[in-house]
């Protein structure tokens, strides 16, 4: 509501800066003219002999000329505004989204304390409890890693650990484990292919990567999560296609989910918690692998494919291996 | 005095399991039983299904939000206490909550001592409700007649439903007549509510029982306000 506000008044204040500019513009003309006419009226008079040469037109196309460079300069400085009003509402939100995750666990993680230092907790249940704090706090930690590490640079010096792995046996892996960490059953999750190529990779890195698709996969379905993943190698990359039967992206939300800060909103399911910052980093840990990562969606309500392709071992230059593992 | 309210059914919606589970574990130990729902749509599921004494609702929460959740227990029964939890600090969603149907709101972070005692004051007043409406189901005055049960009113020939909120700040003040009862004593034992919170609450629910029953509203009959203390309501 208010953000529409301010809009609104920019947009007036543009409005009229431009209002002005051109009623200065049709003065300008205006007192140009006249006095042209008048000099003329009375040059005529005092001395016929006096020509108006093309000195005299000087002034008048230098001032057209700053007139409608200052316009020009008003439009683009309220472009530029505009640009940073709209970051600066992702902004907002994001800071909404990440008080709220950041709240909710540690107040979980209160609550227990409350509880064990007020009750006589059989033994039992205080093991049950403390596993439920231990969660919360690495909910936490996961968190404040995520705002920590979300430019680019920081990415980056995340992905540091390179190392030559077999692409099936550490994607495979990384998958389960993230499966199982957000609780999709083994029947829900299918992996075909056995591609026998390496790739140089930052298992750390990675398992964000997959994570995020996993979690993703889960709080975008309506349902219990379907996850399909396939692997596939040719000598230069390796692909992997991972695809959930979620709620699925429209053309338009595509282009957009990798930004900083967005995220999407769907009607069926609403409230959904996030930062807006797991994808935005996906992509760029993929980037600091030389790979891409691409969406496709049928539209809504038919699922989500992430196409990631990494280059295999044997294709990167050696230079590039050289500062992947950082070997003399 | 805590017995009467052990025993009492609690859903609990909360979609946050640790959370869940923490508050479950405590409302089990007061001696109330608990059902958790996980979102939305599990709390109008249940709620259908079985009965319960009270609400205890989350906001945020997948597939149907809190608010919506609310509006739908309040379509079909009118008088079940619903206590709302939500993490955000806004006074907007306090307000939109307590419109939607919510009798009381707690803001996360909260102490658990605090909630329990809310849950327990909750309760009590349903009781208090129940009991005085079952002794004096119908009440007249002037040209107007209350049903506390099923909150349906008549005024000259007019039908109007109050809500929850109005009928129980109608009930208390029937059960104060002729008495001076202040806008402190009105949040704290209508509304529950902290009284340094609003005040002008009050105000807001004395001038629509004024607009439903008063002949005149702007010289009001019954509801007549008290300088400087708060409100009495007097039939002659």
């Amino acid at each position: 509501m208010r953000g529409k506000h301010s809009l609104f008044y920019h947009i007036l204040i543009f409005i009229i800066a431009q209002l002005v500019w051109l009623s200065l513009l049709g003065i300008w003309i205006y007192w140009y003219v006249s006095n042209y006419i008048v000099f003329e009226k009375v040059g005529d008079q005092v001395s016929p002999q006096l020509v108006y040469d093309v000195q005299n037109a000087l002034p008048f196309i230098l001032g057209l000329i700053l007139l409608i460079g200052l316009s020009f300069i008003t439009s683009l400085i309220f472009r530029h505004l505009n640009v940073q009003l709209r970051l600066t509402k992702l902004y907002d939100n994001f800071i909404g989204n990440v008080t709220h995750e950041l709240k909710s666990p540690l107040f979980s993680i209160q609550l227990y304390l409350e509880t064990l230092k007020q009750r006589d907790v059989p033994a039992e249940k205080r093991k049950e409890f403390i596993d439920m704090m231990v969660k919360d706090a690495d909910r936490l930690q996961s968190l404040i890693n995520t705002i920590l590490e979300i430019s680019a640079q920081e990415t980056k010096k995340l992905a540091q650990d390179y190392r030559v792995y077999k692409a099936e046996i550490m994607v495979k892996e990384l998958i389960n484990e993230a499966c199982e960490k957000f609780r999709v059953t083994k029947e829900n999750l299918q992996i075909t292919g056995s591609p026998s190529c390496e790739i140089v990779a930052s298992r750390d890195a990675l398992k964000i990567v997959f994570d995020n698709l996993v979690d993703n996969a889960v709080k975008y379905s309506t349902t219990e999560a379907k996850i399909a993943a396939s692997l596939i190698c040719n000598s230069k990359k390796v692909t992997i296609s991972f695809i959930d039967l979620g709620i699925g992206i429209n053309a338009k939300e595509q282009k957009k989910i990798f930004n900083k800060f967005y995220r999407i909103y769907n009607k069926e399911i609403p409230n959904v918690k996030g930062t807006g910052l797991g994808l935005y980093r996906v992509k760029e840990i993929i980037k600091a692998h030389d790979g891409k990562i691409l969406v496709y969606s049928e539209g809504e309500g038919r699922g989500t494919t992430f196409k990631i392709e990494l280059p295999t071992y044997s294709s990167i230059s050696k230079r590039r291996l050289k500062k992947f593992l950082k070997t003399e | 005095m805590m017995e009467e309210y052990k025993r009492s059914k609690i859903l609990l919606v909360e979609d946050e399991e640790t959370l869940a589970v923490g508050l479950e574990y405590n409302l089990v130990e007061e001696g109330f039983i608990v059902n958790w729902a996980k979102n939305g749509r599990e709390a109008v599921d249940f709620f259908e299904k079985g009965k319960f004494d009270l609400i205890i609702l989350d906001i945020m929460l997948p597939y149907i939000n809190g608010f919506e959740v609310a509006e739908r227990i309040r379509k079909s029964d009118p008088h079940i206490p619903i206590l709302m939890l939500t993490a955000k600090t806004e006074s907007n969603d306090k307000v939109k909550g307590l419109e939607k149907g919510a009798d009381d709101y707690l803001t996360k972070p909260f102490h658990l001592q605090e909630l329990l005692l809310r849950v327990k004051g909750m309760l009590k007043r349903k009781s208090w409700y129940k009991s005085a409406s079952e002794k004096q189901p119908v009440y007249k005055f002037g040209s107007n007649q209350i049903n506390f049960e099923s909150l349906k009113c008549l005024h000259n020939r007019d039908e109007i439903r109050l809500t929850p909120q109005e009928a129980m700040l109608m009930k208390y003040l029937v059960e104060h007549i002729g008495e001076i009862v202040t806008r402190k004593e009105l949040l704290e034992n209508v509304w529950h509510l902290n009284p340094e919170v609003e005040t002008r609450t009050v105000d807001i629910f004395i001038a629509r029982l004024r607009k439903y029953f008063e002949p005149d509203p702007s010289n009001p009959i019954y509801f007549k306000s008290i300088r400087g203390a708060g409100y009495s309501f007097e039939v002659k």
